[in-house]
């Protein structure tokens, strides 16, 4: 006897079987360029990544102070949890920096995930959920940076290299286009930027000899307006900086993987880009390698490159230069200061990328020596094949992609520093696309680690220091105008520091180390700081001595 | 170096009741690809057989990233279940004993997707299976930059 099959229906959204109303209050409908120009005078949202183009990540927000801080709470905690194999488990980690916009939170996570929060409450409010084949190609985590909303959408990429346009009000997928080839070893993992009618982003996937370039996307359709590959070609302006007669430019890495900043009277973009590839083994592209290294500004409406600065030529090191680029004005000068792995502080004209004055900001750097007027000299590389080479800052350099602070009224910059060094033994190996391209054995300390919350002000002197009890700082500080400097560390304590002094005023244990940039809004008046907490990224060369540390996945709000 | 006979021989020496496990070891499953339509969109089946613990496939192939039916058949005389990615949110069933059900998948490629039986520890027991999608990226995701050697 045959029996016939019980009907078990088709499948539906796995978020169905929860208590989510599907559905967020249409708040980003009339959020466009015009506001997000004047991002800072509503610093009751926080609408895009930095808090405002400029890079500062200081709110104007003081009901929260160096006063009554202590008195902070826990408002609400999402916990993102997780089903299922996905890749890179061991490395998720939550980087975001969670947007705001009147009461309703956008804040993404590992493995393709997107959730709209109230923000008043913690309620989910919707969720959407990208497919990230587990195999994809992640040289150092599962992660990813934030989103950017603007007209009724929302955007982010994905670690499959997908740029998709998603309903703020309901999470569901408006358009989507590939941004890079996954092939190749490409993903994505940055916050994407609202400029004008377009949006900008960037790629990964140095480590395993791509071509880094910088997109420029039209809001509406996802039509692509330009790209700029931050290594040229033979005959385009640079390409003298790379092997004439070899092929090391088609996998020189440069990737623009964290968001830039902006300056609308310059049209100007300020884009930081990433290593060399391979990382270590500089015998196979000799020369400075534009623009690996680099901030490149770029000319929003083509794309083109106005002029640019290496922070390490040649690098042989994996310093990358992709961390922010903060904007700020001194003596009626528009500057530019960026705070590099290779451990000195840079500052610049941004109307022509002429240097002003570097100066180091951690205590043990021995890879080289760059001279205040700018002049670079390597002193210990890995040269000879299989001969180990150790020095200071280590591959993750003295600050990470996690970000400065800075507030203008005290003019000080708040730097999350790291204190560790690496050996790297030059391995070479042959390209092959999709594969790792090193180019060396790393190995980084773990028992002589240093960190700390350091203060400087922009002619790099050094103000107040709040040393970590043995381990680097690996997140970015945040900077208000109630005088306090929020900052989480890897141990999990997440801390709020006086901004003029670096006193220690209160601190919260979150029971997961820290690897974000927290933010802060108002709803109905009330303020509250909030932080993504979940301990991973590339731990074995940030803080390998805190690389047993508990995963976490949980977004803790607070107020008074 | 086993040979495939061999292999056959060490693989049954685990799989089954009460040897060293229970369901298909990863990767050690049975293979088959999606069939395409004339529109693109392609399908397959896949299915649990009595007191198998695995997915049959234990490796569906999708000839390139879109939009893929499936048909999904409990053929146990167990309650299990399947989770299925799929872009926008993941795709649940449930799968009562000797039911069929069906679901529709968005997967981009090229990759290897997971999906299992969220059901007890249906996965840990071998009710785990990938949707692998082959083929390349869009030429216009593609970099500028000539062929390059591959493994």
């Amino acid at each position: 006897m045959t029996l016939e099959y019980l009907d078990a229906g088709k499948a539906f959204d796995h978020s169905k079987l929860s208590n989510l109303p599907h559905s967020a209050p249409d708040v980003t409908r009339g959020l466009g360029y015009e506001r997000i120009l004047q991002a800072r005078s509503e610093s009751h949202n926080w609408i895009t990544y930095y808090g405002d183009y400029d890079g500062k990540r200081h709110s104007l927000l003081e009901e929260i102070n160096a006063g009554n801080v202590k008195d902070l709470k826990v408002a609400w905690i999402f916990q993102a949890g997780a089903s299922g194999m996905i890749a890179s488990t061991s490395t998720y980690a939550f980087e975001a920096c969670p947007l705001v916009v009147d009461g309703v939170m956008f804040v993404t996570g590992w493995d393709g995930w997107l959730w709209a929060l109230d923000a008043k409450s913690g309620e989910q409010l919707w969720r959407y959920k990208h497919a990230i084949p587990i195999d994809v190609t992640l040289c150092c985590a599962n992660v990813n940076r934030g989103c950017a909303v603007a007209g009724g959408k929302v955007y982010m990429v994905t670690q499959n290299a997908q740029l998709l346009a998603l309903d703020a009000t309901t999470g569901r997928k408006v358009w989507q286009k590939p941004i890079g080839d996954v092939r190749a070893g490409e993903s994505a993992t940055i916050a994407p930027l609202v400029i004008k009618d377009t949006l900008i982003t960037g790629s990964s996937g140095g480590e395993y000899g791509v071509r880094g370039h910088i997109d420029c996307w039209d809001l509406e359709t996802g039509e692509r307006r330009w790209r700029t590959y931050t290594v040229p070609k033979p005959g385009e302006p640079g390409s003298e900086t790379w092997p004439a007669d070899g092929e090391a430019w088609q996998r020189g890495g440069a990737n623009h993987w964290v968001t830039g900043s902006f300056d609308p009277e310059l049209n100007l973009y300020y884009a930081g880009t990433g290593n060399p590839a391979p990382d270590f083994d500089g015998e196979v592209r000799e020369g400075d390698n534009l623009y690996t290294d680099s901030v490149v500004a770029l000319d929003v409406d083509t794309g083109e490159i106005q002029w640019h600065y290496q922070f390490t030529p040649h690098d042989l090191w994996d310093y990358d230069s992709t961390m922010e680029m903060t904007l700020f004005e001194r003596d009626g000068k528009k500057l530019l200061a960026h705070f590099d792995k290779n451990g000195y502080m840079f500052v610049l004209d941004r109307t022509n990328g002429e240097l002003q004055h570097v100066t180091p900001f951690v205590d043990r750097i021995d890879w080289g020596v760059i001279t205040r007027d700018g002049k670079v000299t390597a002193r210990k590389y890995p040269d000879k094949e299989g001969e180990p080479c150790h020095f200071f800052p280590g591959p993750a350099g003295a600050k990470e992609w996690t970000h400065v602070s800075y507030n203008p009224d005290h003019d000080l910059f708040y730097v999350p520093v790291a204190d560790v060094g690496a050996t790297a033994t030059r391995r070479r190996r042959e390209f092959k696309e999709g594969m790792p391209y090193w180019g060396a054995a790393v190995e980084v300390d773990i028992d002589n680690m240093a960190g700390s919350v350091s203060a400087f002000d922009s002619h790099g002197e050094e103000k107040w220091r709040h040393r970590l009890d043995g381990m680097p700082m690996a997140a970015s500080t945040l900077s208000t105008a109630g005088n306090v400097v929020f900052a989480g560390t890897p141990a999990g304590d997440f801390l709020a520091l006086h901004a003029e002094t670096g006193e220690k005023l209160w601190s919260f244990q979150c029971g997961s180390g820290h690897h974000s940039s927290p933010s802060t809004y108002t709803v109905e008046g009330k303020q509250y700081i909030a932080v993504p907490v979940g301990w991973g990224g590339w731990l074995e060369g940030i803080v390998p001595g805190m690389s047993g540390q508990g995963h976490g996945a949980a977004l803790i709000v607070f107020s008074l | 170096m086993t040979t495939t006979q061999e292999r056959e021989d060490l693989l049954a020496e685990l799989r089954g009741q009460n040897k060293a496990t229970i369901g298909a070891v990863l990767g050690s499953g049975t293979i088959d690809k999606a069939t395409e339509r004339a529109d693109g969109t392609m399908e397959a089946t896949i299915r649990i057989r009595e007191d198998a613990m695995a997915w049959e496939p234990g490796v569906l192939i999708m000839p390139h990233s879109g939009v893929l039916e499936l048909t999904i058949i409990n053929d146990d005389k167990n309650t299990h279940a399947c989770l299925l990615p799929s872009n926008g949110d993941k795709q649940f069933i449930g799968l009562l004993n000797h039911s069929k059900g069906s679901a529709t998948i968005e997967l981009d490629g090229p990759g290897c997707y997971w999906y299992g039986s969220p059901a007890g520890n249906d996965e840990g027991r071998g009710l785990t299976a990938a949707i692998v999608v082959t083929g390349e990226v869009p030429p216009e995701a593609k970099l500028d930059r000539p062929a390059q050697p591959r493994p």
